[in-house]
């Protein structure tokens, strides 16, 4: 699914690399954790898989396309292959969970049929039927980020990447959200967790590729956060 | 809570005045640019119908003296008809003259001629050229030129007076429509300018506007095009609200004003047919669409990377 090969990405040119020589291998289905220290290079990564940089150096495929050699204006279909989730939701504060969820569908031109059937399937999936109307400020945090993983979700990409998508909910919250990225994983989604989240990644007992200044440090599965700090 | 309810109630209210006033803005320097250009073409249309009129009544007359030679005056008119700028050539009898000006002068009261000692008005030669704008002045300059004019010219003393054209009226009103196109031009490119500007401004914000909802589009990878378009028809949109007025201003100078200056003028004669008026505002509409493109393209250009 996700396929690096000596990749490295300078900003600017004699300071440290962001990454340097990073070589991952992710397999269709498995469920990944990144870690490491902010500046370890994890958002840079997550940039790259969904092309809004270009690496320095090395190849990178994604979903069985070439990044490097990808077109310009083929980048949007890449994007409806890979779902999205953020630290801080992204949801649009005049649009109701439905809408929010619908907007992700109408704007890569879906019918309507296809979004009255799979919105609320998604929102089932998400536990969310009950918040079908309410608007982002009347969602708690916990409830926000469920909307936005079901938006991600909704259109049934086979990679979905989330950047910290713990970082602004209390350990219980959390602890919902992820094990809602792991039924979402038994789908046979492909699910990659940017996290510096340590009691999430030691109870998961996941894969975890561990970054410091850039370089991948350790790959292993079923492992735990480590650093040892 | 991360999302404060009354910063986006705030932003968006703001930004939408902000736009709203730039919308209007870019509306009105459209309008104003694309009401130069009807007005300039339309002009330029009814002044060349006044200047081809003008030109077609127009010939150039020598005043013959009453003892002009009759040798000489065929010798000049024999060399004239055979000039190849010459359309057509008649020599007008005193007879003539006189039969002339009682019939367009004088047709209440013929007796008048009767108390007259005699014909007071002298023969003439008349010339119709094949292009009076280009060649009236060298004609007349080489009619003067020629040897046996002074002899036969009705003033002997001042035979220039002896030779009418109407030269001055057709350069003025060449020059009057050269003038319009020159200022039309020239404002049509600074309001040109300044339009593009306009669009180019209010696209810029309604884009920052949207930019969380653009953010989350390019997010869930809707194609580069989907994201564009709605940007690029506000820009076309806010020119053809510009160019609709303007067809509507000139619209009301045609039905009303136009009736009244043809009566005031009436010595001139010049219309402006609804299909020359149907034309002017497919140009308006055309570069009112073209315009829009130009300065939303511009601004998506700068500010949206898609």
């Amino acid at each position: 699914m996700i396929s690096m090969r000596n990749v490295s990405k300078i900003y600017v040119p004699n300071k440290p690399p962001a990454l340097d020589d990073c070589n991952v291998e992710i397999e269709q289905g498995e469920f990944v954790f990144l870690v490491g220290h902010s500046g370890s290079g994890k958002s840079t990564f997550i940039r790259l898989l969904l092309r809004e940089l270009l690496p320095t150096k090395g190849q990178i495929v994604v979903a069985g396309q070439d990044l490097g050699k990808m077109k310009h204006w083929k980048v949007p279909y890449l994007r409806r292959n890979i779902g999205c989730v953020f630290q801080d939701f992204k949801l649009l504060p005049n649009k109701t969970t439905y809408e929010n969820i619908a907007f992700a569908l109408e704007v890569i031109g879906r019918s309507k049929h296809v979004i009255r059937t799979q919105v609320p399937e998604v929102l089932r999936l998400v536990g969310l039927e009950e918040k079908t109307d309410s608007y982002p400020d009347e969602l708690s945090g916990g409830e926000q980020q469920r909307v936005s993983i079901a938006r991600a979700f909704v259109n049934r990409p086979p990679l979905l990447l989330a950047d910290e998508p713990t970082g602004n909910l209390d350990p219980a919250t959390s602890l919902g959200i992820m094990s809602l990225l792991n039924r979402i994983n038994k789908t046979g989604t492909t699910v990659l967790v940017a996290t510096h989240d340590r009691e999430m990644v030691d109870s998961m007992r996941r894969r975890v590729i561990a970054l410091e200044g850039g370089r991948v440090i350790r790959d292993q599965d079923r492992g735990v956060y480590g650093y040892g700090d | 809570m991360a999302i404060n309810v009354g910063y986006f109630v705030r932003e968006s209210f703001l930004s939408f005045r902000r736009n709203w006033v730039m919308s209007l803005g870019a509306i009105i320097t459209i309008y104003l640019s694309l009401l130069i250009v009807g007005v300039s073409v339309g002009s330029g249309y009814i002044i060349e119908q006044i200047v081809s009129g003008v030109e077609q009544k127009f010939s150039i007359r020598v005043f013959l003296s009453d003892n002009a030679a009759p040798e000489s005056v065929t010798a000049i008119e024999a060399e004239l008809a055979a000039d190849p700028r010459v359309l057509t050539l008649t020599h007008t009898t005193k007879e003539m003259a006189l039969e002339e000006f009682i019939a367009t002068t004088l047709e209440d009261s013929p007796e008048i001629v009767e108390s007259l000692p005699g014909n007071p008005l002298p023969a003439s030669i008349d010339l119709d050229l094949k292009n009076p704008s280009e060649d009236v002045l060298a004609v007349v300059e080489d009619i003067k030129a020629h040897p046996l004019f002074a002899s036969v010219a009705e003033s002997p003393d001042d035979p220039e007076k002896s030779i009418q054209y109407g030269q001055e009226i057709v350069g003025q009103l060449l020059a009057l429509t050269k003038m319009i196109r020159t200022v039309g031009a020239v404002f049509i490119g600074l309001l040109g300018f300044i339009s593009l500007i306009f669009i180019n401004n209010s696209i810029r914000l309604a884009i920052y506007a949207r930019r969380k909802e653009i953010g989350i589009m390019r997010l869930v990878g809707a194609s580069n095009w989907f994201i564009r378009t709605p940007f690029l028809m506000e820009g076309v949109i806010q020119s053809l609200v510009g160019a609709f007025l303007a067809i509507g201003t000139l619209a009301i100078v045609w039905v009303y004003l136009l009736p009244r200056a043809r009566e005031v003028l009436g010595f001139l004669r010049f219309e402006l047919p609804l299909s020359a008026a149907a034309s002017i505002s497919l140009i308006l509409i055309a570069s009112g669409i073209i315009v829009g493109l130009i300065g939303s393209g511009l601004a998506l250009r700068r500010y949206l990377k898609v």
